[in-house]
């Protein structure tokens, strides 16, 4: 059992085979003993079928010999199959740890090993290149034992049979063990060039994909397509050929197996005809001979299976052999707990290809000393950052944080003392909550499980929020949330609660901003759906998404004189919304003042075409549900690619007293309709306490409005449990759904709740306005300074002159070093860069 | 659906609004109908009460503006002193250059009256243009030509030469 120490990239593919898997391999071998011995009864079942039964025409003889030849047929099939079970469990379970393993250690490689890799080539790597080599342990015990079992049992009895004829029979096999490693040694070297090839081909699509912007921008799509079909056709051809030698070495196989019946035909005919051999003897021996294929057949695929595993498990652990700069526990000892100090002396970086980016820098903070790192972009700032806590490896030099060299900590070490802001924070799928939670978790490092009350509390978090700037923002997505049914309903009645409040208070200030429900007015911030039905449906089948298709509601359409004019304002809204929005990127920016949703435009692409030449009465059924589905979406003050009609408001609004009357009378519980008294379950939590819509997203009119849900939340003391339903709001792929300054808020709120000993912050307000940036500023003087180091790229000179030291650089060396005013007071290069900007 | 129908149904729908306003502004107007179409669909409205900035010295909010009605003023903050610099009133358009990159404003601008203005952010357009690429050549010549004429007008319109300010011109060089 290899070491757990062992590096994943050194283990060989034949340390796989037992490791966790000992007991399942031990079964295996157990049931292919019974399998092997179930195999070979039949052909002694037959020789005495023909010689016993059926020569002394004995039928009881022959009754209990087909019986057993059943019985073990029956046996062999199924402990076939549970062999295969076995070998598909163990396959599986190698795979997943091989996988597991090569993503652990894929993580801790060096920044640098990430500049020259693709992300396409690692999750080629990930998911494909592993499959064969798990297979090949799936197979490593089962596959040789049972075929060379069943072969040697077989070869035994032919031998036993008649000596003569199986060696005739068996003298095909060396011929075939001699010219099969020869194609094979081919098939091997061509399929290493296949790895080689959908390395460099999968890292070509995840570089397309990553730079889309740039290729269309440039309209560079045939420079890229030219790439990539240079590629593909590279790879045509190495599969070709690898697969020609693999069906190769399966020709040749079958064309000498199948040799051996005309071998024994031959002889046995002619030892038969002698009288040397029994016509039974002739049979079993004709059957057994059979019989040696499929085992042969099955060694032959697993040498294959063997070879290719092989090169593709060599051909990827060898890519990512590559040491970690650091090693990420420290080992016989606990975590350091280190002070602030930094210095660095001598300390350079050159890179792999030679380029000294810093070159014999030399600084030194005390414990809660703050530095602004500023000068030309390319000076080196963002590089020295990276060196001192411990991204880049330095190539010179030394660097002592907390007076240990840093070469001898571990990222264990540097992230219970260290602190990372990027400039271009990285924000991961999930909510904010697990965003701002991500450093101390990673700190704690443990599992998920043995978290439990380690992680700071809400109020922690609160407080972060409200450093950062973030805390309005968390707000907002909370405001913006729409309440599941089943949630607290003592919070829905204070909303009404606070509802009524707000009414009083600032209904009349913010009327500029907000839509409120008026049962008597076309409100131009809801969708026609909603302003038809003017409630929120209890029932699925009447739920936005499925209105179009209910026979009821579509009824009431018709009835109501609606059906015709809505599929006319539909026909444009489509037609405009895929004239518009057809060549954009389906994202949600280009989506959210539309109707449409990106996943439905292929289908309204066609549906355009279709209805184009058509009249309103000529529109098939779907054609009119697709229809009436976007134009019941259709919100007038957010859609502007059509304007909606008076007249049509006009009878929608008479639609609408029409629809409560009757679904009232038929149906009651169906809809609970718009009410002060009620909470609305389709709206959100702001649309509930306005009791109306906003109709502006421009920020001061969204300060106003925070401004006086922050004093009715306070009131009612529902501050703290918006927050927190702000904070399981998605942030999406990479934080798409948050704007620039919001993903460089959460990533400084991420380092901030950590409070670390020293803080690397770079150009990490760069996104935010002017307030967020004074406030970020302010609070690192108040409540950072002396307590903890900082050191921070800066690029806007106004806002460095509290740091307590200011270095400036140039070409990757410090030019000088001292206060800002005593650089300012020396004229020299800080001097010109702030005369300059 | 006949013709008539449709043309009741869109005209004056606010895309349209946008489009021929578009149109007028020096930026806009080199864009062919196609890409016009489309950011005139990313355009907003926005009201602005008297008072009220639309954008703050210092800040880089990513906007062009279009006035469509009412005026605001330009302000320049130095020390403790703000100077207003002139009044912006409706037709007018700026931030043509805040599209096309990152930077800070030099100025602050303020409502005087209630405003209405198209407003088109950076992200939006810059997103877009990657669909337009041949657009580049004549948004760039539209900012130089612009430039160009800001410059030769404050020149022609400069009567003391001795200005010590004459010593600061020269943005067309740039």
């Amino acid at each position: 059992m290899p070491k757990a120490d062992i590096p994943v990239v050194k283990r060989s593919l034949l340390s796989w085979i037992f490791p966790g898997n000992v007991k399942l391999q031990l079964l295996l071998l157990l049931i292919i003993a019974v399998m092997v011995f179930a195999r070979v009864l039949p052909l002694e079942m037959q020789k005495r079928v023909v010689n016993e039964a059926i020569n002394l025409r004995k039928v009881d003889l022959l009754v209990t010999y087909c019986g057993i030849y059943l019985i073990a047929v029956v046996c062999a099939s199924g402990l076939k199959f549970l062999i295969s079970i076995i070998q598909t469990l163990i396959s599986e379970r190698s795979t997943a740890r091989m996988r597991k393993d090569l993503y652990a250690h894929i993580l801790t490689l060096p920044l640098g090993f990430f500049r020259k890799t693709q992300a396409g080539l690692v999750v080629n790597t990930l998911t494909t290149e592993l499959t064969l080599p798990g297979n090949f342990v799936g197979l490593s015990i089962a596959a040789p034992v049972t075929n060379l079992l069943t072969l040697f049992a077989f070869a035994g009895y032919l031998l036993w049979l008649n000596w003569v004829l199986a060696l005739v029979s068996l003298s095909i096999y060396p011929i075939v063990v001699f010219l099969v490693p020869l194609l094979q040694k081919r098939a091997n070297r061509a399929n290493k060039k296949r790895v080689d090839a959908a390395r460099e081909f999968s890292s070509r699509i995840a570089e397309s994909v990553s730079g889309i912007h740039e290729i269309q921008g440039n309209g560079a799509h045939a420079i890229e397509n030219r790439k990539y079909n240079r590629l593909v056709d590279n790879l045509l051809k190495i599969r070709i050929v690898w697969s020609l030698y693999r069906f190769g070495i399966k020709s040749l196989n079958g064309f000498f197996t199948s040799l051996g019946p005309f071998l024994v035909f031959i002889l046995g005919g002619w030892l038969a005809i002698k009288g040397q051999l029994e016509l039974g003897a002739l049979v079993a021996f004709v059957s057994a001979q059979e019989k040696l294929f499929d085992p042969w057949k099955e060694l032959i695929e697993f040498y294959q299976v063997y070879q290719d595993g092989s090169v593709n498990y060599k051909r990827t652990m060898e890519y990512f052999d590559e040491e970690p700069d650091f090693i990420l526990e420290p080992e016989d000892r606990e975590p350091l707990e280190l002070d602030g100090r930094i210095e660095t002396h001598n300390l350079s970086f050159v890179t792999e290809s030679g380029i000294s980016l810093i070159d014999n820098i030399n600084l030194s903070l005390i414990s809660g000393e703050h530095m602004a790192l500023v000068g030309f972009s390319g000076s080196g700032k963002s590089t020295l950052a990276a060196c001192i806590g411990q991204l880049y490896k330095h190539t010179g030099g030394k660097i002592q944080i907390g007076g240990q060299d840093i070469t001898d900590l571990s990222k264990r070490d540097i992230v219970n003392n260290i602190g990372v802001v990027a400039q271009s924070p990285f924000i991961f799928d999930g909510t904010i909550e697990e965003n701002i939670l991500y450093s101390c978790e990673a700190r704690l490092g443990v599992t998920e499980k043995d978290l439990g009350d380690r992680l700071p509390t809400l109020d922690d978090i609160i407080a972060t929020l409200h450093q950062t700037g973030l805390f309005v923002d968390v707000l907002r997505f909370g405001l913006n949330t729409v309440l599941a049914r089943d949630h607290n309903k003592d919070l829905m009645d204070t909303f009404i609660r606070v509802r009524k409040n707000f009414q009083q208070t600032f209904g009349e200030e913010l009327t500029d901003y907000v839509e409120f429900f008026d049962q008597d007015r076309y409100l131009h911030y809801s969708s026609v759906a909603e302003n038809l039905t003017f409630g929120t449906p209890n029932q699925a089948s009447f739920s936005d998404a499925n209105l179009c298709r209910n026979p009821y509601f579509l009824q009431f359409l018709d009835e109501a004189d609606l059906t015709r004019p809505l599929l006319s304002l539909g026909v444009e809204l489509v037609k405009q919304s895929v004239d518009i929005l057809r060549n954009l990127p389906q994202d949600a920016i280009f989506f959210n003042q539309s109707p449409i949703e990106p996943a439905e435009m292929d289908d309204l692409i066609s549906l355009v075409d279709t209805i184009k030449k058509k009249r309103l009465h000529d529109f098939s059924h779907m054609d009119r549900q697709k229809l009436l589905d976007v134009v019941l979406r259709f919100t007038p003050g957010t859609h502007k690619m059509v304007s909606m009609p008076q007249m049509l408001e006009n009878l929608i609004l008479e639609g609408r007293s029409l629809f409560r009357k009757q679904i009232t009378e038929d149906d009651p519980g169906v809809y609970t309709f718009y009410q002060m008294s009620e909470y609305i379950f389709s709206q959100t939590i702001l649309s509930n306490i306005f009791f109306g819509k906003t109709t502006t997203t421009h920020s001061a009119a969204q300060e106003r409005i925070d401004q006086s849900i922050i004093q009715l939340l306070v009131e009612e003391d529902l501050l703290e449990r918006v927050i927190e339903i702000g904070m399981h709001y998605d942030v999406g792929s990479k934080g798409d759904n948050l704007s620039g300054g919001q993903r460089q808020k959460l990533a400084i709120a991420r380092a901030f709740l950590k409070s670390p000993r020293i803080l690397i912050m770079d150009e990490a307000t760069s996104a935010l306005d002017n307030r967020s940036q004074a406030r970020i500023l302010n609070l690192l003087e108040t409540r950072w300074k002396k307590k903890s180091t900082l050191i921070s790229v800066v690029h806007r000179l106004d806002t460095i002159q509290n740091f307590d030291k200011v270095a400036v650089m140039k070409a990757g060396k410090i030019l000088e070093m001292d206060t800002y005013n005593n650089l300012m007071d020396r004229k020299g290069t800080l001097y010109e860069l702030v005369g300059n900007r | 659906m006949s013709s008539l129908e449709t043309d009741k149904l869109t005209t004056a729908c606010e895309l349209d609004q946008n489009l021929q306003l578009l149109r007028q502004t020096y930026f806009f107007s080199v864009v062919p109908l196609e890409a016009l179409k489309v950011f005139s669909y990313l355009c907003s409205r926005e009201r602005f009460k008297a008072g009220e900035y639309l954008f703050r010295q210092g800040e880089d909010d990513g906007q062009a503006f279009y006035i469509i009605s009412g005026t605001a003023v330009l302000e320049r903050k130095g020390g403790d002193l703000i100077r207003e610099i002139r009044q912006c009133s409706e037709g007018e358009f700026m931030g043509g250059l805040s599209l096309m990159g990152s930077m800070r404003r030099l100025f602050s601008l303020k409502a005087v009256s209630e405003m209405n203005c198209l407003i088109l952010t950076r992200e939006k357009f810059t997103r877009s243009l990657s669909q337009f690429p041949d657009l580049m050549p004549s948004l760039f010549k539209a900012l130089v030509g612009a430039v160009d004429g800001w410059e030769k007008g404050f020149l022609s319109g400069c009567t003391d030469q001795r200005d010590e300010c004459l010593q600061h011109l020269g943005v067309s060089l740039l």
